[in-house]
């Protein structure tokens, strides 16, 4: 029994009545989900060179994850990699952009402009501080740019995400993955209290409660009642 | 010099640089186009600067002549409470969408205009942001 519980954590689930359930279906759909992931080719600034263009070509191969077939729709793409800043003008299009993906759908932010507006966060009049005030984000990868490998890792986390973290039954809420390997220094004895309580309390995100509470969404909704929605 | 009385040289400036008064603008921005030894039939830029402190809005106008291969600064100043000047749009075709750029991020009014209307920005922006006082309800001041 352990050695199945430990081997394929999401074929078989506790539940808690203390019995066994078999999810096979979710553990295939996450499989396939997971190793064909389609981005969508969308950048923004200097981080799509990095995270389009570079991750694309043979050096560092994106193919190897299964996530090379970028689309030009949205329609067919399963993830959006916002690379760079998002300015007013732009947020309620990258809005537009995520509705129009098909569930499941994803996001990963790079770079310090589409976490957090970067060197852009104070006195503009025009960038949006960051990238989650629009769209829901699964994974944040930082740098400016993010060398390739972080981008790769980001994208792994991304997998991981949903390999551990998925299930049909519970459409819409996602769980965040563990941590996988620890900068030096630290060890796990440091924050096991710390992990403890926020696998307790913060481990699922319900994505459109963590959407409605952004203070742009609300602008970005009311530009598009105006502009796409009239009758 | 010889052209324009009024106009006065720039000194520390890394071109050779001319300011006249608004009112003057047009008429030697034409002059400076036809006459045959200077020729400046190319608008390289068209920017502004906001002094704050001195309250007015410099324009600045960088002329290039394709046909000598020489260039020309030439700049004006108007106070930040009435920023009005001809445009130059029917010397310099250019000028259109150049003045448009400036109106929109200085609000700096050109007379005569065709068409001035925002060039970057939504219609509906209110203010115009590269003046050293904007402010709006969303952006986030330097902290302490």
């Amino acid at each position: 029994m352990g050695l199945v519980t430990d081997r394929l954590p999401r074929v078989v689930e506790h539940i808690p009545g203390g019995g066994i359930l078999i999810t096979s279906i979710d553990a295939l759909i996450n499989w396939s989900r997971r190793n064909s992931l389609w981005p969508l080719a969308f950048g923004t600034k200097c981080c799509a060179i990095e995270m389009l263009m570079a991750t694309g070509a043979p050096h560092q191969d994106l193919s190897r994850f299964g996530a090379e077939v970028a689309r030009q729709s949205p329609r067919q793409a399963d993830f959006m990699v916002v690379a760079g800043a998002i300015i007013k003008k732009m947020a309620p299009r990258v809005r537009l952009l995520y509705e129009q993906m098909a569930e499941p759908r994803y996001v990963i932010a790079t770079g310090s402009c589409a976490i957090s507006g970067g060197p852009f966060m104070y006195n503009s009049y025009t960038i949006v501080r960051g990238v989650d005030e629009v769209v829901p984000v699964d994974v944040y990868v930082p740098g400016c740019p993010p060398r390739p490998e972080a981008f790769f890792y980001g994208l792994m986390m991304l997998q991981k995400m949903i390999w551990e973290g998925e299930s049909i039954a519970r459409v819409g809420r996602r769980r965040k993955p563990v941590m996988a390997a620890l900068p030096q220094g630290i060890k796990p004895e440091d924050f096991r209290d710390e992990v403890r309580r926020l696998l307790e309390s913060e481990n699922d995100i319900n994505v459109d409660e963590a959407a409605a509470s952004k203070i742009w969404l609300k602008k970005v909704d009311e530009w598009m009642a105006k502009h796409l929605l009239k009758p | 010099m010889a052209l324009e009385p009024a106009a006065a040289k720039r000194e520390k400036a890394d071109r050779p640089a001319v300011q006249v008064p608004p009112d003057k603008l047009a008429a030697l921005a034409l002059r400076l186009r036809d006459e045959p030894a200077l020729a400046f039939d190319l608008l390289l830029d068209h920017t502004a600067i906001d002094w704050i402190a001195e309250n007015r809005f410099e324009l600045v106008y960088v002329l290039y002549s394709t046909v000598h291969g020489h260039y020309l600064m030439l700049t004006t100043s108007v106070p930040r409470e009435t920023p009005v000047v001809p445009t130059l749009s029917a010397v310099w075709p250019i000028a259109h969408w150049q003045e448009r750029e400036v109106y929109d991020l200085m609000g700096v009014q050109y007379d005569d205009h065709p068409d001035l209307r925002r060039l970057f920005l939504e219609d509906e922006w209110q203010g115009h942001p590269l003046r050293k006082d904007y402010k709006d309800d969303y952006m986030l001041g330097l902290p302490k």
